[in-house]
Parts: C-alpha cells; sequence; structure tokens
C-alpha cells in the first residue's frame, strides 16, 4: 500500500506541474468564460446558457486531459524507460498500475475543481444566487472521466499512446449512446441486433447513467438512488479495468 | 566461497518484426559473481551483457536457465540502468525521494539516507533543481545515487560511466571503491577497459550471447601488456 501511495504521489507531482496540463487548463477557462458572451446574445436565458455551454467545456476539456494524460502515463514510463529504475525495486506491476490511476484521480480532481468552482462563480454572478448544481454536475463529470482514465490506461498496456488515446475517446462517446443504442434496437424486435447491442452496452461503461447536466439546467428531474446505484457500478467497472490492465502489464518484458 | 549472482545456462529469445522471428540473445549465459567482489562484465555491444542484467532482475523473463540472486531479494539489488531517464518535474532530492518510499523507509531515514547521497555523488546543490535541467553527467550521479538508495549488498551498474567527464568518473570509482571497502557486491557492464581494470577483481568476457572467458583481472595480464590487448584477442579468436 505505501508503494501505490509513494507511486500516486510522483504521478500527481508529475503530472500537475506539466506545462502542458496548465495551458489546457487556461484554455478551459477561457472558453467557460466564453459562455458569458453566448449568454449576452441568448434572450433571458443567460444563467441557463452559462450552465450548459460551461459544463459542456468542462466535460469536453476534462476529456482532453483525462484520455491524453491517462495514455501517456503507463506508455512514457516504458518508453523512456523509468519502469528499469522502478520494476528493480520490489514494486508489483499492480502497485504500479493502482499508483498511477490513483495519482491521475488527484490531477484530475485538482483540474476540475478548478474548473467547476470557476463556472460555479460565473453562474453565481449571473444569476444573482449560488447554484450548488453545478459542482454536483461537475462531480458526476469526475466520475465518468475516471471511468475514461482507467478505460484509457488499460488500452496503453495494450498498445500505443495514440491508439490508446483514441479508444478512450471512443469509449466516452460511446458510454454516452450505448443506453439509448439499446433501447431503440429494442423497439426494432430484431433479436440479433438486439443481442449486439446489449453486449455493447455490457462491455461498455454506461456514462449516460450518472450525467446530470440536463437536470442541473432543468430539463429533467433526476433519481439520485439510481444515479448511486450507477455510480457504484462505475467504480465497480474501474476496479475490473485496472485488475485486467495489471494482468497484462504483468506479462510485459522490458 | 557464496556467491552474490549465479547465472546457470542462462538462454533468452526474443521474437521480433510481425513475423515473430525468433531471435536468440542469449545462448547460455554462465557466471558466478562471488559475494563482496568487483564484477567486470565485458563485451562488444549486442554480446547480451544488458540482457543478462535485465533477467537478473526480473525485468525479462528467462527462456530457459537459472538466476539465483544470493541476498534476500530485489530489496537488497541497486541497479543503474544504461542511459537513465527519469521524471522531467521532480527534483533530485523529491526523486531521491520517491525511490526511498518504495522500500517503505521511515521519514527520519529516508531524509538522512537521501542526503548523505546526495552528499556522496556531489549533487546537493542541484537537489532541488528539476530532473530536466540536469546535464548528463548529472542524471548519471543521480541515477547512481537511487540505485544506492536501500543500502543495497549487490549492486548492478550498466555502463555507470557514460557520459562523465573525467572529475564525474572519479567520483564514481570512489563510490564503487567505498562500496567494495563496505563489503557490497558490484557487477558492472563497461567498454572502458582502464576503469574495469582499476576497479574489478573478476572479469567475464561475453560474446554473442555467451560468456567466453571467465576469471580474475590478474590472469587476464599474465599473457597481455593491456587489459585492451587481453580483451581484444579473446573477443577477435
Amino acid at each position: 500500500m505505501r508503494q501505490v501511495r509513494a507511486i500516486a504521489v510522483n504521478t500527481f507531482k508529475e503530472t500537475i506541474r506539466d506545462r502542458v496540463l496548465a495551458v489546457i487548463v487556461v484554455f478551459a477557462l477561457l472558453m467557460i468564460a466564453g459562455g458569458l458572451w453566448l449568454g449576452s446574445i441568448s434572450l433571458g436565458e443567460q444563467g441557463r446558457m452559462m450552465k450548459d455551454f460551461g459544463l459542456a467545456a468542462v466535460t469536453g476539456f476534462g476529456l482532453i486531459v483525462a484520455v491524453f494524460i491517462a495514455a501517456g502515463l503507463v506508455h512514457k514510463e516504458v518508453e523512456k524507460r523509468t519502469v528499469f529504475v522502478l520494476f528493480s525495486k520490489p514494486v508489483s506491476r499492480g502497485a504500479f498500475i493502482a499508483g498511477k490511476f490513483l495519482g491521475l484521480c488527484a490531477t484530475m480532481a485538482v483540474v476540475l475543481a478548478g474548473m467547476g468552482l470557476f463556472l460555479f462563480a460565473l453562474v453565481g454572478i449571473l444569476d444573482g444566487r449560488a447554484s450548488g448544481m453545478v459542482l454536483v454536475a461537475t462531480a458526476m463529470i469526475y466520475v465518468q472521466l475516471l471511468t475514461v482514465m482507467a478505460v484509457t490506461i488499460f488500452f496503453s498496456t495494450l498498445g500505443s499512446a495514440i491508439l490508446a488515446s483514441v479508444l478512450g475517446i471512443c469509449v466516452f462517446v460511446a458510454g454516452q449512446l450505448s443506453q439509448n443504442v439499446l433501447s431503440l434496437t429494442r423497439l426494432g424486435k430484431n433479436p440479433l441486433t438486439e443481442a449486439i447491442s446489449w453486449v455493447v452496452y455490457v462491455v461498455i461503461p454506461n456514462l449516460a447513467a450518472v450525467d446530470v447536466k440536463a437536470g442541473v439546467v432543468g430539463e429533467e428531474t433526476l433519481a439520485w438512488g439510481q444515479i448511486g446505484l450507477w455510480t457504484a457500478y462505475l467504480a465497480a467497472y474501474i476496479v475490473v479495468v485496472l485488475a485486467l490492465a495489471a494482468v497484462i502489464f504483468r506479462r510485459k518484458e522490458f | 566461497m557464496k556467491h552474490a549472482l549465479q547465472v546457470t545456462a542462462l538462454r533468452k529469445t526474443v521474437h521480433v518484426g510481425f513475423r515473430r522471428r525468433p531471435v536468440e540473445i542469449l545462448k547460455g549465459v554462465d557466471l558466478a559473481v562471488d559475494a563482496n567482489d568487483v564484477f567486470g562484465l565485458l563485451g562488444p555491444n549486442g554480446a547480451g551483457k544488458t540482457t543478462t542484467v535485465k533477467v537478473a532482475l526480473g525485468l525479462m523473463r528467462p527462456s530457459s536457465g537459472s538466476v539465483e540472486l544470493g541476498v534476500a531479494g530485489l530489496g537488497r539489488v541497486g541497479y543503474l540502468p544504461e542511459n537513465p531517464y527519469f521524471y522531467d518535474y521532480l527534483s533530485g532530492r523529491e526523486f531521491l525521494g520517491f525511490c526511498a518510499r518504495l522500500f517503505g523507509d521511515d521519514a527520519a531515514t529516508r531524509r538522512e539516507r537521501v542526503e548523505t547521497l546526495l552528499e556522496d555523488v556531489s549533487l546537493r546543490e542541484a537537489a532541488d533543481t528539476h530532473l530536466r535541467k540536469y546535464s548528463k553527467g548529472m542524471l548519471q550521479r543521480i541515477g547512481i545515487a537511487q540505485a544506492l538508495i536501500n543500502d543495497p549488498e549487490l549492486v548492478l551498474l550498466d555502463e555507470p560511466m557514460t557520459g562523465l567527464d573525467p572529475l564525474g568518473r572519479v567520483e564514481v570509482k570512489r563510490i564503487i571503491e567505498r562500496l567494495h571497502e563496505r563489503g557490497k557486491t558490484v557487477l558492472f557492464n563497461s567498454h572502458i577497459l582502464s576503469d574495469v581494470h582499476e576497479l574489478c577483481s573478476r572479469i567475464a568476457i561475453m560474446r554473442d550471447g555467451r560468456v567466453i572467458w571467465t576469471g580474475s583481472v590478474d590472469e587476464a595480464l599474465a599473457g597481455a601488456e593491456t587489459l585492451e590487448d587481453f580483451f581484444m584477442r579473446v573477443v577477435q579468436a
């Protein structure tokens, strides 16, 4: 456990100090602030527009950070041969994967907290009252991105960083759609397509189930009990995916 | 005599290219490094020196044969890889602290060990500088420091003199000598035969995945003027 902690702290320091990350975050904050302009050209929907656009920007930039850092995390260690230093010490491959993931979780928490609080402040200024739901929505985006990070790390143990990034983004998109696709194919009453969509639905994490953005802007009522259960499902999904990544990584030679 | 490292009939085949063509890197390596020895592993590029060390450390799996560490696991081994690269955004002090944490040292031991090693490798002044700003020689020295962070009994150094200026080389040689005085076992790969001559009591020469000669430096020099002459004769035979 102490090794996992040491690797996590090291990963956090390494990623949070990366200048590329700082550039992405600054750009993300500018985009979120751009919601002020969008709001100004909407008719009486400034606050709603700000929340909608802001949360989309938080998701988009969060996804960029999650996927590109997660894809390079394991790969960079192998490529630059820092794994020689780690694995010539009594460090297990499982501890390495877990530490890398937890370190990136901490970095992601800082990045999303920064973006979420900035959006929260802007919405507060526009609406004249604080909207805690913006922070709740940011927290649920965090849950989605943790899942994508775990999947991307898994793919990075199999292939290149670019492939892992692309597949990570694909899983994010598919995770937003899998529930709808399953519902649609059920309407078609074709057993084959229904079976295929069911397999996709089971394999791909259902990220849409924890998406509360529509609730934040008042488009739908949120069922918190179900959202809690889906969050637990995603947590279990992360554990399984990381365990598989550790098994694959254990077989690697350097 | 107790061996700190014993390698027996070690073979390693890797598969390369799209068709997974098998290439035999190690073709039956036999090697025994005595405890408290400074052992030089020599050979031309591609002879299998680094692969032998990697298999010994578990970074690669042997195809057949065996490796026995005469120390209590990797926790008592230190390793410096060839052309080391470390974490860009960590300072030297942070990096050594991280390595010490991997061995579970308590905070006081960790601090003391890190400061002693920074002193030993003459990096105290650059201790808080990020590693991306280190020169090649400084990286080599911080690499040696991380290899010694757990006070290992067996130290494996892959080309420890590479990239060092004459002053740096003298410092590394002194570190190796001090390790020997403290009863540690050191195995190092090097192409700089004068350093090997100066430091090692025993050597092994590898070529094409095999150990083709092993013995003491005195034995090698019995029939040759310099170690370089002897090396050339053995390798070209």
